[in-house]
């Protein structure tokens, strides 16, 4: 027995010295690409972010703090002063400057397919004052300039310039604390430790990312050991990974809100049924007699399994113009069908109700529930659930009457959700592209874009909730239903840190 | 034998040119990627330049003319989505694929074919009814299930297998590392199930048919041993069917290892070709599908030039 113990020790001294420690995460979704100015989706952007750096970084509830940017100025509405931090490397030895950082920003707005077009959009130029010194100009005066750098992940000029898209979308070269070993597409990705990073050595040695797309083999994974952290945790498994000693689980508030919006543009809604040949979404009080009738609180509990959040405006409580006096009313069907009778429906109407069904957490079944708890006001509503491949491209061109869909304030700040769901439609001015029910308010145009370039924090709110107070309580220009959770499985071994923008950051779990 | 093969490669090029046409069209028609390429916030401005950069505000007929002329240079075109050429991305992917429908093949084929011959044999015994009534599960239960089940027991309870992933690869193939061939046992098996079943079913049959013509009885009643009669007059004319159905099963196994691959996490030709028609991406799914059509073709060929070997009488 005593050998038994000697030897044990002897062992788990072994195995707190030699062996390298090695972080395995198992992922819902993989990374389509390793180049960080492609695809702008979140799994991808999430993988990156362990070896790229930005200029500024989110922190674990999306506020902004430093990364490459050592510190910032904004001496004037439209300039931004930002100085860089010294002695930082890329993985392969090239000093990171000034050239860098406007060489990233250049490729972005050059590069025709790149998705992070929009977040440079309305930066004009970008020029270098010294190596460690670069001035940025604004096309307006800009207040989310920072939180939008927060997706501009720094390249390395002298090895990437005058690669193909090709080369560059397989050598991933940052600065951050990983540092690109091999990808088996659909299978691993795998990183390991930058020994110079800026920040100090990561904790762990090695850090695999495993792409385990199917609910069960991912809790499967995570039973069995083989992999540290899973995201996106099916919610029917919740409860036997709770069950088990050696796991935690973690439930973080998301961004993401899924809502209904509708055709407040049409005479003749394509899609809808009515006794009088008119399209009733055009009446606010048919728009809020939905908001009435639609049992959220069941959705939660029997669809969501608990993991969601009740909503009543654009964006939680996080996101920079939040406004706190804005309630979700009490379901209350008997007050919905005495708004669908003043506007002259007291027998209801039918309706097609798109939705997709591979898109956001239980989509087809929240429509279903949508349109049961609608048929007890007399709304017939007929749910369209179709592959997101279909639904996407027919809502952009406003071939529906009624849609479920969702949007992430991906920024952390308002804005993002009211430019493009409650701005009227405007391409020129680049506005209002997902507002596809076409809901149209002067009064919230103007206060969008004057808040869009208010440069005084307090102001600015006060904009946007007089913009979010008439789209939402008075003209209910989308009926919210629920803000996703995000929820994480991880081992007891480590400290898991879960973040509002669902990126796995490794350099921060221990 | 050259005319015929020439004759042959002329008939695939044209099944694979209008493969080609259907796909193109089909994806052409089923909407917009760029909707799907770009975020939310993205501008009507950058949706045309995308649409624009990938060159999918053209004409079909333009559009189409474009994919010929990459073809001919050998070019299918570059993924919309991973943004890599569309034949680099499915050849990547496709030794994981190959690799899980060859061994699962190899299996059903080893076991299942002795097995049939031995239910065949004695019909009634109660070895022969147990092996049907397996094989009758094998065919029944889905494949999903039966995945899950070895995940469960033998992953989850009794930790001996990894549950998902390809382990480690060597020359294009996990079946040459330890590590590798431990990742493999589940997903092989799994895939194999149905395939065993319904090749001891097959065997079995053809067995029993052939076991009742005169020509085994003449060589029964000259004397010749059981063993010789079984294993070579019986066995070799209850071939020609067996191949056929293997080779048509091959095909299926390549193009449908899905459910097996969404199971074990296996990066394999099924998950990307699934994820590659969710994203509209459309150079990945015409890539696939021709390459898929093309493997159809040779192991038709294949089968045709075997029928030779195994019946004389055959001629292609």
């Amino acid at each position: 027995m005593k050998r038994l113990t000697v030897a044990v020790a002897a062992l788990a001294l072994v195995g707190t010295m030699g062996v390298a420690k090695t972080l395995k995460v198992g992922l819902a979704s993989g990374a389509y690409t390793m180049d960080p100015q492609a695809f702008n989706e979140t799994a991808t952007n999430s993988i990156l972010s362990n070896i790229f750096d930005t200029l500024v970084r989110f922190d674990e509830n999306i506020k902004v703090h430093p990364d490459l940017a050592e510190s910032w100025t904004n001496p004037e509405p439209k300039v931004w002063i930002i100085k860089l931090r010294k002695g930082v490397k890329f993985h392969n030895g090239n000093a990171f400057n000034a050239d860098d950082v406007v060489f990233t920003f250049n490729r972005i707005k050059n590069w025709k397919k790149s998705g992070f077009k929009g977040k440079v959009s309305m930066i004009d130029k970008v020029e270098k004052i010294d190596d460690y010194t670069v001035k940025f100009i604004t096309k307006k005066a800009f207040p989310v300039f920072l939180r939008k750098l927060t997706y501009v992940n720094m390249l390395d000029k002298e090895t990437v310039e005058g690669k193909s898209d090709e080369w560059i979308g397989l050598h991933p070269i940052g600065t951050g604390p990983y540092k690109f070993v091999l990808w088996r597409k659909g299978d691993q990705i795998k990183f390991k430790a930058n020994p110079d990073y800026w920040a100090g050595k990561p904790k762990f040695d090695d850090l695999i990312f495993r792409v385990l797309s199917n609910n069960a083999t991912r809790t499967a994974a995570i039973l069995s050991g083989e992999v540290d952290i899973i995201n996106r945790v099916p919610v029917v498994d919740v409860n036997r990974i709770k069950s088990n000693d050696k796991l935690n689980t973690f439930v973080k508030p998301g961004l993401r809100l899924i809502y209904l919006q509708m055709d407040q543009f049409r005479e003749k809604s394509p899609y809808v049924k009515t006794s009088d040949g008119k399209n009733p979404f055009l009446d606010v009080r048919v728009r809020r007699a939905l908001y009435y009738g639609i049992n959220e609180d069941a959705i939660i509990k029997f669809i969501m399994k608990g993991f969601a959040a009740p909503a009543a405006q654009f964006h939680p409580d996080v996101v920079v113009g939040y406004d706190p006096t804005i309630k979700r009313v009490k379901y209350d069907p008997a007050k919905a069908k005495k708004l669908l009778a003043q506007a002259g429906y007291p027998n209801g109407f039918s309706v097609v109700l798109d939705a997709p069904n591979n898109r956001y957490i239980n989509d087809a079944q929240i429509a279903q529930a949508v349109a049961s708890s609608l048929a007890k006001i007399g709304i017939k509503v007929k749910v369209n659930a179709t592959p997101k491949s279909s639904f996407f491209p027919r809502t952009a061109k406003q071939d529906t009457s009624f849609f479920l869909i969702g949007w992430a304030s991906s920024d952390g700040d308002g804005s993002s959700m009211l430019d493009g769901v409650v701005h009227s439609k405007d391409d020129v001015k680049g506005y209002g592209r997902y507002n596809n029910g076409k809901y149209s308010n002067a009064d919230v145009d103007r206060l969008i874009e004057e808040s869009d370039a208010n440069m005084n924090p307090a102001s600015r709110v006060k904009e946007m909730r007089e913009a979010q107070q008439i789209a939402i309580v008075k003209d209910q220009s989308i009926i919210p239903l629920h803000y996703q959770v995000d929820i994480y499985a991880s081992s007891k071994k480590i400290k898991f840190v879960p973040r509002t923008d669902s990126r796995i950051w490794a350099f921060d779990i221990k | 034998m050259l005319k015929y093969i020439l004759n042959r490669l002329f008939h695939s090029a044209i099944v694979m040119f209008v493969i080609s046409f259907i796909v193109f069209f089909i994806m052409f028609k089923a909407g917009d990627p760029v909707q799907l390429l770009l975020p939310p916030d993205a501008t009507q401005q950058d949706v045309i330049e995308m649409r624009h950069a990938l060159g999918i505000d053209q004409s079909f007929i333009k559009q189409y003319e474009a994919f010929l002329r990459n073809v001919a240079k050998g070019n299918l075109g570059n993924s919309f989505v991973y943004g890599q050429p569309a034949l680099d991305v499915v050849f990547e992917r496709l030794p994981a694929t190959l690799e899980l429908s060859v061994l699962a093949m190899i299996f059903s084929i080893i076991f299942g074919v002795p097995l049939g011959i031995i239910a065949s044999i004695r019909p009634k015994a109660w070895y022969s009814k147990a092996i049907m009534f397996l094989s009758l599960s094998g065919i029944s239960v889905p494949v999903f299930w039966t995945g899950m089940v070895l995940v469960l027991v033998f992953s989850v309870l009794l930790g001996w297998l990894p549950s998902s992933g390809r382990g480690e690869v060597y020359l294009f193939t996990s079946a040459f590392t330890w590590d590798g061939i431990k990742h493999l046992i589940m997903p092989v098996l799994t895939l194999s199930f149905f395939q065993l079943a319904l090749i001891l079913r097959l065997t079995r049959t053809g067995m029993m048919e052939v076991m009742m013509q005169d020509y085994i009885k003449l060589a029964t009643a000259k004397g010749v041993p059981r063993r010789v009669v079984v294993y070579y007059h019986a066995l070799k004319n209850s071939l020609i069917p067996l191949i056929t159905v293997i080779g048509i099963q091959f095909g299926q196994l390549v193009a449908f290892t899905i459910v097996t691959e969404t199971i074990f996490a296996w990066p394999g030709t099924g998950k990307l070709i699934i994820d590659s028609i969710q994203n509209l991406d459309r150079p990945i799914v015409v890539a696939y599908l021709l390459i898929i059509s093309f493997i159809f073709v040779a192991i038709n060929f294949i089968v045709d030039v075997l029928y030779t070997f195994v019946d004389p009488r055959v001629r292609v």
